[in-house]
């Protein structure tokens, strides 16, 4: 009984997902069929792989902002090469370099120039959007051959490889949080920097590293999302980073950082698609929709911190 | 209920009350009462429960069973907010001030004066500083607090303490942080809040300041009462016994002898650091404890953290075992065999959200890692497990927090990393603060230990009789300079003060 509620207490963002999941599926025709659930996986993916870096650069004590731009350049990066050289293996790895890089540029500006992380990646955010309409010539880009679609879109065992590619980066990036030596620093930087510095751990080294992981991150979930939809285009939009935050924050990791998990991003990532495929299919109103998707965050959050509170 | 509760001064008092935390029993039963103007010091072993039952009066835990009366009500304390307005406040075991805010700011939070919907600058400062007067406790009110030393800094959270009308104020371990001339004026400041009818509950490790300034003494031994008494009745050897129901013993080990001709460890030649430290020089041997004394701020934790490798020095050079040893980063220190418990274990120390067991073994993590299956749990736990049984650490688990071990119990965990290393240079920074005399032995233990096996230990220590007692040799430095070393018998309490206090 004790245990039951202790566990309950440590996993409340899960059994809040698992509890949405069993209403849904009771009550809404259309949620608990194959189609409609890995259409959900599906779509979730490009947020999954972002988020999971995501969760890491927070726990570091960080924040990165830049996740859209990155978003938003790499696959036009990867389609300029895609266009010169004809070979979409060239192109996808052009593409996670230049993710990989304005990582980097992040971590630079961050760890050695000491900026604080959401104003430098706010400020680098503009340049890699301007890199966007310079790299695109300010106007949509499309594969020339037909590989570039399958990126996404081809099927193992019926599930597309989008799902696939953010399995696989969900778990690796859970081994590199939980299982590694640089996964303790993460914990260790955001809890206390300095008692961290002082038992030899390399804070910048540390932190510089979640960056460019994240970069290369965003980079692979832009590129995704434009063989999903076999195009891409430059914009100045950050709606897709203020998604990948909500699913970390809802998910309970501590944006003062220092706590946090990769499981706990994941399952809030499917409460918010639960929510918005259940109000889809119940035809709810979108203005509706909003209002009490707010209002379920805020209760979902306030129920998480509460069960993650201190002994009472 | 003991007689005395009865008398008319009680002014709060504890009946059988219990407080848990998960399985650990901090409190159990307990039946004390605190009278105005009366010190009432609590002493016991670490996670004895002394600061649980401090915390239960100021309201930042709730009991679980039995009562506290205020006044002879029956009073349920179920918020700091409540206690503050009973007028129970706590100056706490960490100090909780806003560092970047002034000195008037943070005696008056919460309890700005105001006009209407705003706060008058004015007459909040003129409210401050007629407190200030009041109890002849004078500090720069627009000051920002982050530049004060400890000792003012204390004061501030006293004095933010007295501008609520505390009736009882609670002092959880507040010499530990300070050098003994500071300690020696809250003392009197403790006596003139006595005196002038507030209540106060002193928690402290150190016997002799609770037998000079205490009225009545109560024992906890894990989280039970074994006593209260009048402070005239209790003699250091009686509290030390009932505290950890043994015979007292020696404080100190018997001192190991070095070898004449034991090598030469570390050697430091005219180390400075701009407004730190200047001209350094000294050496160790292997084997050898070589104490640093002087005031706070007088630059020994500087000079520490050069030597480890986390600033650099401007100038001046370290010779490691006959090489010169350039300083690059701690962890390049650490490879080299150094190790340090460094002066504040939460600011510095410990990642306090994470475990036991991530935080002993953090600047370690390399050897339990390999790269096809990262970290091996098993061989870092079972080392770790070895490091906190020397070290005895008293935890519920090494997968529990270490914000909840006792403050006792933290400062172990320091030393339970240092000892994973085997290091041949442990630098260890006022190492014994906030721990019991038991803990202390083992922790005293443990570094001559290590002097046994030919190990060097730099020993920087406020607290004079721990260099006379574990050094073989010591420096004492004053604003930044080494102005006397003192060798064997020569090393007493009064060449030690005189030389820190002796103006150039
Ligand atoms: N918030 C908490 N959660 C869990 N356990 C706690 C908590 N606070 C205290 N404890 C446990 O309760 C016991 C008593 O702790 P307490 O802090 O009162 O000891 P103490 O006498 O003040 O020791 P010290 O001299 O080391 O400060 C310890 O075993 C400690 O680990
Ligand atoms: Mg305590």
């Amino acid at each position: 009984m004790n245990n039951a509620l202790e566990y309950s207490k440590k996993h409340g963002i899960a059994i809040i997902t698992i509890l949405l999941f069993i209403v849904l599926a009771l009550t809404t025709d259309g949620f608990f069929t194959e189609r409609n659930l890995r259409n959900i996986l599906d779509q979730q993916s490009t947020i999954l792989i972002a988020a999971s870096f995501m969760t890491i650069v927070i726990i570091s004590g960080n924040f990165d902002i830049s996740v859209s731009s990155i978003f938003v350049v790499s696959p036009l990066f990867a389609l300029y090469v895609e266009n010169a050289t004809g070979n979409i293996f060239l192109a996808v790895i052009a593409g996670i370099l230049i993710g990989l890089a304005m990582g980097a540029f992040n971590a630079i500006v961050v760890t050695y120039f000491k900026v604080n992380s959401f104003i430098a990646t706010l400020a680098t955010s503009f340049m890699f959007f301007g890199l966007g309409y310079l790299i695109s010539d300010r106007s949509l880009m499309r594969p020339m051959g037909d590989a570039y679609q399958q990126i996404a879109r081809t099927k193992f065992f019926d599930i597309t490889s989008a799902t696939w590619l953010a399995i696989g980066v969900v778990i690796i990036a859970s081994i590199i949080l939980t299982r590694t030596r640089f996964g303790r620093n993460v914990f260790a930087t955001g809890g206390n920097q300095e008692a961290a510095r002082l038992a030899g751990v390399s804070v910048s080294r540390v932190q510089a590293a979640t960056f460019i992981l994240l970069g290369g991150a965003s980079a692979l979930a832009g590129i995704v999302s434009s063989s999903r939809s076999i195009s891409a285009q430059p914009s100045d939009d950050f709606s897709f980073v203020f998604a990948v935050l909500t699913a970390v924050i809802v998910g309970g990791t501590s944006i003062a950082g220092g706590k946090g998990a990769i499981w706990r991003t994941v399952a809030a990532a499917f409460f918010l698609a639960f929510m918005s495929n259940g109000f889809n299919l119940n035809q709810i109103d979108p203005l509706w929709q909003r209002i009490i998707l707010g209002l379920v965050i805020v209760i979902a959050v306030a129920i998480d911190s509460w069960s993650q509170r201190k002994n009472a | 209920m003991e007689k005395h509760n009865n008398n008319a001064k009680a002014f709060i008092s504890f009946d059988k009350v219990s407080k848990s935390f998960g399985a650990t029993k901090a409190l159990i039963n307990c039946s004390v009462s605190f009278e105005v103007g009366k010190i009432h010091a609590l002493v016991g072993e670490n996670g004895a429960g002394k600061s649980t039952l401090g915390k239960l009066i100021l309201g930042v835990h709730k009991h679980d069973s039995g009562s506290i009366k205020i006044d002879g009500k029956e009073s349920f304390l179920s918020s700091p907010r409540e206690s503050v307005k009973q007028g129970l406040v706590g100056i706490s075991q960490e100090l909780s001030l806003l560092p970047d805010r002034s000195v008037v700011d943070n005696i008056a939070i919460g309890r700005e004066t105001t006009i209407g919907p705003f706060v008058s600058n004015k007459q909040t400062l003129e409210k401050v500083e007629a407190v200030m007067e009041k109890y002849d406790l004078y500090i720069e009110p627009s000051r920002v607090v982050g530049s004060l030393s400890v000792a003012d800094q204390q004061k501030v959270e006293i004095l933010r303490a007295l501008n609520t009308n505390a009736r009882l104020i609670v002092f959880d371990e507040p010499t530990a942080r300070l050098a003994s001339h500071e300690a020696d004026q809250l003392h009197n400041l403790v006596h003139s809040l006595a005196k002038s009818g507030t209540a106060v509950v002193y928690i402290s490790h150190f016997l002799e300041e609770v037998l000079k300034i205490s009225d009545t003494i109560t024992l906890l031994r894990n989280g039970e009462k074994v006593r209260t008494e009048p402070t005239s009745k209790e003699t250091k050897k009686s509290l030390i016994e009932g505290m950890t129901g043994r015979d007292a013993g020696n404080l100190f080990p018997k001192k190991p002898k070095i070898n004449e001709k034991s090598e030469v460890l570390l050697k430091v030649k005219s180390l400075s650091r701009a407004n730190e430290f200047k001209d350094v020089s000294f050496e160790i041997k292997k084997g050898e404890i070589l104490g640093i004394a002087g005031l706070v701020g007088s630059g020994r934790s500087e000079l520490a953290h050069a030597i480890y490798g986390n600033r650099m020095p401007d100038s001046g050079s370290i010779e490691l075992n006959g090489k010169e040893f350039i300083t690059k980063n701690v962890a390049h220190s650490i490879k080299n065999g150094m190790a340090m418990v460094p002066e504040s274990r939460r600011d510095q120390g410990l990642i306090l959200e994470r475990s036991l067991l991530e935080n002993t073994s953090l600047p370690y993590l390399e050897q339990f890692t390999s790269w096809i299956y990262g970290l091996n749990k098993n061989d870092e736990y079972s080392e770790v497990d070895d490091s906190c049984k020397t070290t005895m650490i008293k935890h519920g688990g090494l997968e529990k927090e270490v914000q909840y071990l006792s403050g006792g119990n933290q400062q172990k965990v320091l030393f339970a990393r240092a000892a994973m290393n085997k290091p041949k240079l442990l630098i260890a920074d006022e190492p014994t603060r906030g721990v019991d005399i038991g803990a202390k032995q083992v922790i005293y233990e443990l570094i001559s230990q290590l002097s046994k096996v030919g190990e060097a230990v730099l020993l920087i220590s406020s607290e004079v009789e721990e260099i006379i007692g574990m050094a073989h040799r010591t420096l004492v430095m004053s604003r930044g300079k080494v102005v006397a070393e003192l060798k064997g018998n020569q090393i007493t309490k009064s060449a030690i003060m005189e030389a820190a206090f002796e103006q150039d």
